[in-house]
């Protein structure tokens, strides 16, 4: 069987059967979804790949400790957003920073654009989003940005799904309402 | 190479050349054993001091005093079991910390999972106020015989210590204006303030609220207790004073309170030589 044709848990299981090598298919799987990720929170893009690298040596270190039962990929995300909060706290920084196309998700699903240029729109949103408390932060990132369902934010942030669904709901009126009132202020 | 080839292979160099290796599972077995474990404990150490709280405000003086008013309330917070309130309220703490770090709270509603936790720990402390467990601690805690005796009477201790704004015990003598009571520090001189009196007599169990005047109480109202209205301070008596049983112990008079420890001896001798009571605590305690 190819690599490839490989479930990331068996993959697991295979490395923890002294294949170390296959650590590179993990590594290939998850780099860039990872770095999307963490990209939310470390706009350095070096800062970010140190980051990055914690998060895979973490991950393969603790290779034991993962119930080849759950969902391995939410197991690493779990630690990227450990590591992620570990950065911040560090740093004492707290700034989101979104791809250029980014905010229009959040602007259509939203839907509160506008009068507002785009240009100010996405600062805006980076600046409304960072403002907000990092429980409803990550879970509004992983839905919307890093397209995780509630099953796999709920395994990632280890609380309920129905707690999930608040979150994402509250975070998302907040928002709103945030980017209501500089619209207003623009208008 | 590319970045992302870049961070690949330093990644799978370091764990190539033996720099990054894999945690062995036995360590996370210990772990998750070490914390099933500390979690058992302290919900164990959380239901018996829940049960030893119960148990101090039923066997004790201390809820007593609140029928005394104002004075007795100060009386009530001097006696209040400060340490046992804390040592529960770390280990609820404690055990609802390693219920969220365990896996069984994973996804589940940690407020719901810590209200359970709580009803079950006060449930199962209360369950064991029916057994003899706490009784039977405080016996260890004042034999000494274990290292866990010793580490419950700093729990249980207050329960019969010297208070300064509160007394209880049993008539030993009754004079005009004081009585002599048998306290377990020992006989102590109650001073009836003007105003006050008691019609207690010889035998019968009495509280009272005042003050300390140095080696004497000062009190501003008393009462009567039923015989098993505070065991523990009638416990502590036996403690101080059986040794003395039997024999016939006649008046003393109130220079001889504050009997302690270290003359218990000369006296419990005397006792036994067929001196006169009053004799052997004149030859002991002056």
């Amino acid at each position: 069987m190819a690599n490839t044709d490989l479930s990331d848990e068996q993959i697991v299981e295979i490395i923890l059967n002294n294949d170390k090598e296959l650590y590179r298919e993990i590594i290939r799987r998850y780099q860039d979804k990872l770095s999307h990720f963490l990209r939310k929170f470390i706009y350095d893009k070096d800062e970010m790949e140190d980051v990055l690298q914690v998060v895979f040596i973490k991950t393969y270190k603790n290779l034991y400790g993962f119930d080849v039962h759950r969902k391995f990929s939410s197991w690493i995300y779990r630690i990227a957003h450990n590591e992620a909060v570990n950065f911040l706290k560090k740093t004492s920084r707290n700034g989101i920073f979104l791809d250029d196309l980014e905010y229009k998700i959040i602007d259509e699903k939203i839907d509160i654009c506008g009068n507002i240029d785009n240009k100010m729109l996405k600062k805006e949103i980076e600046r409304n989003i960072a403002k907000l408390k990092i429980k409803y932060q990550e879970p509004l990132i992983l839905f919307y940005f890093e397209d995780r369902s509630y099953e796999e934010i709920s395994d990632i942030l280890r609380i309920p799904k129905s707690t999930v669904g608040t979150l994402i709901a509250r975070g998302k009126k907040m928002l709103k309402n945030h980017l209501e009132e500089t619209n207003k202020n623009h208008g | 190479m590319d970045e992302k080839q870049k961070l690949e292979n330093s990644i799978m160099d370091k764990i190539g050349s033996g720099r990054v290796k894999l945690r062995s599972k036995y360590v996370f077995l210990a772990e998750k054993l070490g914390l099933g474990t500390a979690f058992a404990l302290s919900v164990t150490l959380a239901v018996l001091f829940f049960n030893l709280l119960l148990f101090y405000l039923k066997e004790t003086d201390n809820l007593k005093y609140l029928s005394f008013g104002r004075f007795g309330f100060l009386a009530f917070l001097e006696s209040f079991p400060y340490l046992l309130v804390i040592a529960f309220i770390i280990f609820i703490i404690m055990a609802g910390y390693l219920l969220a770090k365990s896996d069984a709270s994973y996804k589940k509603p940690f407020g719901l999972l810590a209200v359970g936790l709580i009803i079950f720990i006060m449930i199962a402390g209360g369950v064991l106020t029916y057994t003899e467990i706490a009784k039977k601690m405080e016996a260890e805690a004042y034999l000494g015989r274990h290292p866990a005796g010793t580490f419950f009477k700093f729990f249980v201790g207050g329960g019969t210590e010297t208070r300064r704004l509160g007394i209880a015990g049993m008539v030993f003598e009754v004079g005009d204006n004081y009585l002599i009571i048998e306290t377990p520090q020992g006989l102590r001189n109650i001073e009836l303030k003007e105003g006050v009196s008691s019609q207690a007599e010889k035998g019968q169990f009495v509280i009272a609220i005042g003050n300390n005047e140095g080696q004497d109480f000062v009190a501003k109202e008393i009462r009567t207790m039923e015989k098993g209205e505070a065991p523990m301070i009638e416990r502590g008596i036996d403690r101080r004073f059986k040794p003395f049983s039997g024999q016939e112990v006649k008046s003393l008079p109130p220079h001889l309170f504050l009997f302690e420890e270290e003359k218990k001896d000369c006296v419990k001798k005397c006792f036994d030589s067929g001196i006169d009571p009053r004799e052997c605590f004149d030859q002991c305690m002056r």
